[in-house]
């Protein structure tokens, strides 16, 4: 086996904005500044106008980056922070570039030495320093009470400072998800807060942010607004262009839609699937999505009776007919899934599964060969566990019932509220249910958590070590391809024994009236409005 | 008079008494999890218990109940769990005067619309007229809010553009805006009540107008007008204001679908979300209120019948 030369496929990965040279260099010398040495660079101040009104139809936990689990809160946590990293997008692949950090340099392959940029304050004017960094990294690694993003950071295991804005972050071992999980987006765990805030505002501190990014924390207003103004001394050149962004909190849908057809507001950060239609008809709003990081399944309960039989789960995974299941439960939108690897990892995924061989797909004769096969050969009753939740709520167990009538399951759809269908799902009591992975940019994290033997979120109890040593030995290659090559024989074995029944991709989709200008979509379910501007 | 008014007040506090031990228990007793809601899918067992105790969710149910119930009293409603906003602020200063608001805007169409159609239905009984005003009563009592609120919208904000679709503003910052924002979640959470009063207006004022003090005004030549808005509405003022009050709980219920497809930030919004986020100081604050707002209109409705019925007046 050749070794594989990590700082060559750091530097790979990194953007061409940074420059592949720029880092070569700075990965033979060690420590690169790319800034001309000393200065601090000179911020072109921007002249801002405009005041955006965008719905938010979601639930807004908090806005503490460390703690927060809903993408909802990221959307607007991203406009207030900036990450060590920061997710980016050209039309075809994502991309994860320095935002804090100016260059990012590897010592050996477990070392790695970010160099901040200079000049760069928070909203409270402290500044963002090498100690800032500091702190917000064991705020999520150690701090009390635990963020649960804290995992993300478990192989950290010495933060060394070398000059005010230079810092040396050793792992135990070499660590793939780190572009991921540095990132101020999806990763939350690379996120940046203000010490003096975090110390000032103690629990509070998501109630009362302060960051580096485009715009400042104003007000929230529960259940009616959250207020951010421009951040005038933000540290890219002529950004932002808003002077105001109000998010409108609301819960009903077809009211943001309403209002923004009639003027009252200028977009909204989740369009369902099901009011698309309606936007593409109207024509002063322009609808932004594509299929995003994500994948959706029927997952059985392996640990119980009747689905811990492998044969019973093979039919279940061979009956559903993806393509109806894409065309009734999420109004032709979606994408049919062969495996859990979604579009946008483009290092990673596919474009030729479906010619492939490889996953699982609609053949309703395999599946009556596996069925015969199953111990139990008289009708199987299962509860199939649904909640008005997720994109499409209830419209996915209506549509796949009957589709496991056809292999003898009778599934008992059992209505459930959300709260409880939560708890129930993390005890894993449930024959059958159906949920999603969403905004992964990552195979690591689309797989290994979920699916890992003693995986936190692997509430369906699917155990297979193979898989587990696959996944690990994958997370410490830093080469794409030797990295692919592992994950596609775990995704195989997951998908043969069918520890789920993968369903579909789904494209999230945001809306904007065609007077907001210069939105820069993301694949990762990401509102960043620092280049909008409103005509 | 003392002694009953104290009466009352032990009454009303053994009422919330009650009404909090059950809406604590009741959402502790569903299935459900706060921290669990709160972290969303990505945690660890250590963050979950680390927040549980932080929380201080991990302490016996009436530990939870007393430490809660002590602090209310005293004024203290407490943080939420997620948003860590203050309970006081949220619940009393800024969702209780939308829905206020709301509810009182409401009450004013219903009886400014549902009386004088009840009063002319009753006075045409039996034409065209009153059979029209039938069939808008049925409808307005069988149109689900929630939908009739879409369709305004639609049709007024959208389609027409005579109407905000949605959000708040105080009328009592600024009258008019808060007025013109009010008026359709207003139609749309007072069209039940419109089609009740109408109906009621109409069937107790048939009954008022056969008595004999009625007769006796028409004897003395007293104008029409003055005999049915004078000697006849003054006399169905009673049943009206006992139902109204005893309704005021379904009101209360109609504010929930109204303001989530209006947009209001009230306590109906906010009891939504709390519930299906399990925020039990939050559901606390809220039904506390609203338990004190139904008990207090209430307790009006009976001090008001003297008011209204000289006959019920202490003889001096």
């Amino acid at each position: 086996m050749t070794e594989i030369d990590h700082k060559k496929v750091l530097a790979e990965r990194l953007s061409a904005r940074f420059g592949r040279r720029a880092v070569l260099k700075g990965l033979g010398a060690g420590i690169l500044a790319a800034t001309a040495a000393g200065g601090v660079p000179s911020i072109a101040r921007a002249q801002q106008s405009g005041h955006l009104k965008i719905a938010s139809i979601k639930v807004i936990d908090t806005l503490d980056p460390h703690f927060t689990g809903f993408l909802s809160a990221i959307q607007i946590i991203n406009n207030i922070h900036n990450g060590l990293l920061k997710i980016t997008y050209d039309g075809s692949a994502v991309k994860f570039e320095p935002d804090l950090a100016e260059t990012w340099d590897l010592e050996d392959d477990k070392t790695h030495v970010f160099k901040l940029r200079d000049g760069v304050k928070f909203h409270d004017g402290t500044p963002c320093d090498a100690e800032a960094v500091k702190f917000s990294l064991l705020r999520v690694k150690e701090g009390e009470p635990k963020s649960p993003h804290a995992w993300k950071l478990a192989l950290l295991d010495e933060i060394e400072i070398v000059d005010p804005l230079t810092i040396k972050l050793k792992f135990s071992q070499p660590y793939a998800f780190l572009p991921v999980a540095l990132n101020g987006s999806t990763g939350r765990a690379g996120t940046i807060v203000s010490p003096a805030a975090v110390q000032k505002y103690g629990a509070d501190y998501g109630r009362n942010p302060v960051g580096t990014g485009p715009f400042k924390f104003v007000s929230w207003r529960e259940n009616d607004a959250i207020e951010l103004e421009a951040n005038t001394e933000y540290f890219e050149p002529g950004l932002p262009k808003l002077e105001k962004v109000t998010f409108v909190l609301m819960n009903e849908a077809s009211t943001a839609l309403a209002a923004l057809f009639a003027g009252q507001i200028d977009g909204m950060t989740d369009c369902p699937m099901q009011l698309v239609d309606q936007v593409d008809a109207f024509p002063n709003a322009t609808l932004y999505g594509e299929i995003e990081g994500n994948y959706t399944f029927v997952g059985m309960n392996c640990k119980r009776s009747p689905f811990d039989d492998i044969n019973l789960r093979r039919a279940v995974a061979w009956a559903l007919d993806r393509d109806t299941i894409v065309k009734q439960a999420y109004f032709g939108r979606a994408q049919a899934a062969y495996t859990p690897i979604s579009p946008p990892m483009t290092d990673f995924f596919d474009p030729n599964i479906a010619s492939s061989g490889r996953g699982q797909w609609f053949d309703l004769e395999k599946a009556k060969a596996f069925r015969a096969k199953a111990a139990n050969q008289g009708e199987v009753e299962a509860v199939y566990m649904m909640a008005e939740r997720g994109p499409v709520g209830t419209r996915i167990a209506q549509t796949v019932a009957p589709m496991l009538a056809q292999i003898g399951i009778k599934a008992k759809l059992e209505l459930i509220e959300p709260a409880a269908w939560v708890k129930r799902r993390n005890a894993s009591d449930f024959d059958l249910y159906d949920f999603e992975w969403v905004a992964d940019l990552d195979p690591d994290e689309t797989l290994y958590p979920e699916f890992r033997s003693d995986g936190a979120w692997n509430f369906g109890g699917w155990v297979n070590t193979e898989f587990d040593d696959l996944c690990a030995q994958a997370q410490v290659l830093l080469d794409p391809e030797a990295r692919k090559e592992l994950y596609y024989k775990a995704e195989d074995l997951l998908m043969d024994e069918a520890g789920i029944a993968v369903m579909a991709h789904m494209p999230i989709y945001k809306v904007f009236s065609n007077k907001v200008q210069g939105f820069q979509y993301i694949p990762a379910d990401l509102v960043n409005l620092h280049t909008v501007s409103l005509a | 008079m003392l002694l009953q008014a104290l009466g009352k007040i032990a009454q009303t506090l053994v009422v919330l008494f009650i009404v909090s031990v059950a809406s604590f228990g009741l959402l502790k007793l569903a299935p459900g999890d706060p921290i669990q809601i709160m972290l969303g899918s990505e945690f660890s067992q250590e963050s979950y218990d680390s927040l549980t105790a932080e929380l201080g969710l991990d302490r016996p149910f009436l530990v939870q109940y007393g430490d809660w119930a002590l602090r209310f009293v005293s004024g203290d409603w407490g943080t939420s769990y997620v948003a860590r906003t203050d309970i006081f602020t949220y619940a009393f200063k800024e969702a209780l005067p939308v829905t206020l608001t709301l509810a009182s805007f409401s009450l004013a169409f219903a009886i400014l619309i549902g009386v004088p159609l009840g009063v002319l239905s009753a006075v045409k009984k039996d034409t065209a007229f009153d059979a029209g005003a039938a069939v808008l009563a049925l409808t307005g009592t069988a149109f689900p809010s929630f939908l009739l609120g879409i369709l305004l919208i639609w049709f007024f904000a959208v389609k027409l553009g005579l109407f905000p679709v949605m959000g708040y503003v105080s009328p009592w910052q600024d009258f008019w805006t808060g007025i013109y924002h009010i008026i359709l979640p207003g139609l749309t959470l007072s069209t039940y009540f419109i089609a009740m009063i109408t109906r009621l207006t109409r069937a107790t004022l048939i009954e008022v107008m056969e008595q004999p003090y009625i007769a006796a005004a028409r004897a003395r030549g007293e104008p029409a007008w003055r005999v049915i808005w004078v000697h006849g509405v003054r006399n169905i003022a009673m049943p009206l204001v006992t139902i109204l009050g005893l309704q005021l709980g379904t009101l209360l219920q109609g504010t929930v679908l109204t303001e989530t497809v209006f947009n209001l930030p009230g306590i109906g919004q906010m009891l939504t979300s709390a519930v299906l986020g399990r925020e039990y100081m939050v559901v606390q604050a809220g039904v506390m209120m609203t338990a004190t707002l139904f008990i207090g209109v209430n307790l009006l409705v009976d001090l008001s019948y003297p008011v209204l019925d000289p006959r019920l007046r202490a003889r001096k």
